[in-house]
């Protein structure tokens, strides 16, 4: 039994209980993974030899090499379990490690932007999870335990989640209403379809060159062409089927520590966003979506990065357009995305972004700022008044040979980037100084979160 | 027409006025490349004047053109860096090619960075900026002396502290 399971917070324990525990007995096992998976099979074969050698022993070298690394790496792991404890107390989680340099790292949990765990096939298969969490800053300040009983780490989220929301402890998973699924069909149709873009006249370019091979009888760029078509085949289909494993099953659901995102087919990964860490929103349709009106929905959170930002920054990988829009105004609060008068560049811009210029689309109402760009593509980015970070105006020369200027919002890093681009000169200064205001207004009064969810499509 | 109408975006905030950099900034800039310069210039025309006679003078007029070019965008780009101090933020700008200004509100700095490399710190020079939690923040002010800069970031870490505001 891991003995992690009977520190479980008790759900008659009084608020903010200080509690004490460690990681998994089988957490160097899943920590070696695929590389101690490919020892031990290694090692194995070794053994099985005898056959081959005519009755000879088994390769004791062999064995030895790589039994041997097999067992540095457990007992390596066996040491970082046995020295790493966590501690929850109060408001701050600390985490002691180290076995001859003695580490101790405290983190305040108010400060913190999200909490996920997630289950790794090679920890999934023991019924293990990590819990990983993010505070604010550079993605090197996620903490990350790995690993605990799925149990645990599902009660160590809804703990720390509460503490971080000021709930007091808790222990007993919030309740959650279900926002969308996507569903099987459509993730995988959309996934296909992302494909469709430049890389597929790659795909192409090998059928073309055996045919010429062919026909002038020259075998050496017959092979090539077949290499060229296989190798590329082959990374479609692996992009293919890690978006569609790492998408699987994609559910949104709304809690009272947060909004809640679940994904995975084979490693599965359950994120939880508190309530007002989504720093900013983009609705986005790639030119292959058109046809059928899928958008899909990604966020700016701090401490995400830009490293793994594709994975853990979308928040939903495929939906209507009606759907996104509305959840995207719920989430801020009830805003309308339509309702937000927004103004072009004026038409010399087109000097300087040809054809381009007519889709820059940009505005504000009280509580947000929306940026509209993209011909083929159209993303459609969202900030709100009281997350926006600092201000830019930015002018190159030809801007400045054309009397524009560009405004730019900046957020956390993350897929989001507003602005307002080719703006006449006066204009951009002038939204400036009025988003600086609004800003301003804002951060002082704080905008309250709104109470009714949109309607699962 | 055009870049004088550009200016107005980049104007100072009404009522207010530009505080400069100190003129060390340009005489270190120009003291830099011409330290560089010169000897580069001559370097290459003489190597060249071995294969061609009349390279040397072409490499060392166009090269003296290039150097008076860089010693008044030196100075131009000198100019460029200003900022002023407001009640709830700071503005930063700067750029003479490419133009750059920056609102930073007080209540969203994270930390303000005082820095100062050998060469800025010989003509005692010192840099100071400003980070929040967005990496595309480009509020730096260059070119300050280390007093100015030590008095300006305990004033922005003063009003950071009174201003600040929860991500």
């Amino acid at each position: 039994m891991p003995p992690a399971s009977d520190q479980k917070t008790g759900d008659s324990a009084p608020a903010l209980a200080d509690e004490t525990f460690r990681l998994h007995p089988l957490t160097p096992i899943a920590l070696g993974g695929r590389v101690l998976g490919i020892l031990i099979v290694i090692t194995a074969l070794g053994f099985a030899e005898r056959g081959a050698s005519g009755g000879a022993s088994p390769n004791w070298i062999q064995v030895a090499i790589f039994g041997g690394l097999a067992l540095l790496l457990v007992v390596r792991g066996i040491i970082t379990v046995a020295v790493t404890s966590y501690h929850l107390l109060g408001g701050e989680l600390r985490i002691d490690s180290g076995l001859l340099q003695k580490q101790s790292k405290r983190i305040r949990l108010d400060r913190v932007q999200s909490v996920d765990v997630l289950e790794p096939l090679s920890a999934r298969i023991f019924g293990l999870a990590e819990v990983k969490v993010t505070t604010a800053g550079s993605e090197r300040a996620a903490v990350r335990l790995r690993y605990l009983a799925l149990p645990v780490a599902q009660s160590l989220r809804a703990d720390l989640l509460g503490r971080s929301t000021g709930a007091g402890e808790g222990a007993v998973e919030a309740p959650e209403r279900p926002l969308i699924t996507v569903p099987h069909g459509r993730l995988v149709g959309s996934v296909l379809l992302q494909m469709v873009s430049w890389r597929l006249l790659l795909l192409a370019l090998g059928p073309a060159l055996t045919v010429i091979g062919q026909q002038n009888g020259h075998k050496a760029t017959t092979g090539i062409g077949i290499a060229i078509f296989v190798w590329f085949a082959v990374l479609i289909a692996h992009a293919i089927w890690q978006r569609v494993n790492s998408l699987w099953e994609f559910t949104v659901t709304d809690s009272p520590d947060g909004l809640r995102v679940r994904h995975g087919l084979l490693s599965t990964t359950r994120q939880t966003v508190p309530p007002g860490k989504v720093q900013a929103i983009l609705i986005h349709q790639p030119m292959s979506w058109r046809p059928f009106g899928w958008v899909q929905v990604r966020m700016n959170v701090a401490g995400y990065g830009r490293a793994d930002s594709s994975k853990r920054t979308t928040l939903i990988p495929v939906t209507d357009r009606a759907f996104a829009e509305s959840l995207v105004g719920w989430m801020l609060g009830g805003v309308d995305l339509h309702d937000i008068p927004l103004t072009r560049p004026p038409r010399r811009a087109a000097l300087r972004a040809p054809l381009w210029w007519r889709a820059e689309w940009a505005g504000a109402d009280d509580r947000v700022f929306v940026g509209r760009h993209g011909l083929l593509s159209r993303t459609i980015d969202v900030v709100p008044h009281q997350r926006t970070q600092s201000l830019r105006l930015s002018a190159g020369p030809w801007e400045r040979a054309l009397g524009l200027a560009s405004v730019h919002l900046d957020s956390t890093p993350g897929p989001v980037r507003t602005r307002a681009a080719h703006r006449d000169a006066a204009e951009a200064r002038q939204m400036l100084d009025r988003q600086i205001d609004r800003a301003r207004t804002a951060r002082q009064i704080g905008t309250p979160q709104s109470a009714q969810a949109p309607r699962v499509s | 027409m055009a870049s004088g109408v550009t200016n107005v975006a980049f104007a100072p905030p009404p009522d207010q006025t530009w505080t400069r950099v100190s003129p060390l900034l340009a005489r270190m800039r120009r003291t830099v490349v011409i330290a560089l310069g010169i000897p580069v210039v001559a370097g290459v025309a003489v190597g060249l004047s071995f294969a061609w006679d009349t390279a040397g003078p072409i490499v060392g007029i166009i090269g003296a053109l290039v150097l008076v070019w860089a010693w008044f965008a030196i100075g131009r780009n000198f100019r460029s860096w200003r900022y002023v101090e407001r009640a709830d933020d700071m503005v930063v700008t700067h750029g003479a090619m490419f133009k750059k200004l920056t609102v930073v509100p007080y209540g969203r700095m994270q930390l303000v960075d005082v820095k100062a490399g050998p060469i800025a710190r010989s003509f005692g020079l010192v840099s100071v900026k400003l980070h929040t939690a967005a990496a595309t923040t480009d509020a730096e002010v260059r070119g300050l002396t280390p007093d100015h800069a030590g008095a300006l970031r305990d004033r922005l870490t003063a009003l950071g502290e009174a201003h600040a505001a929860g991500l």
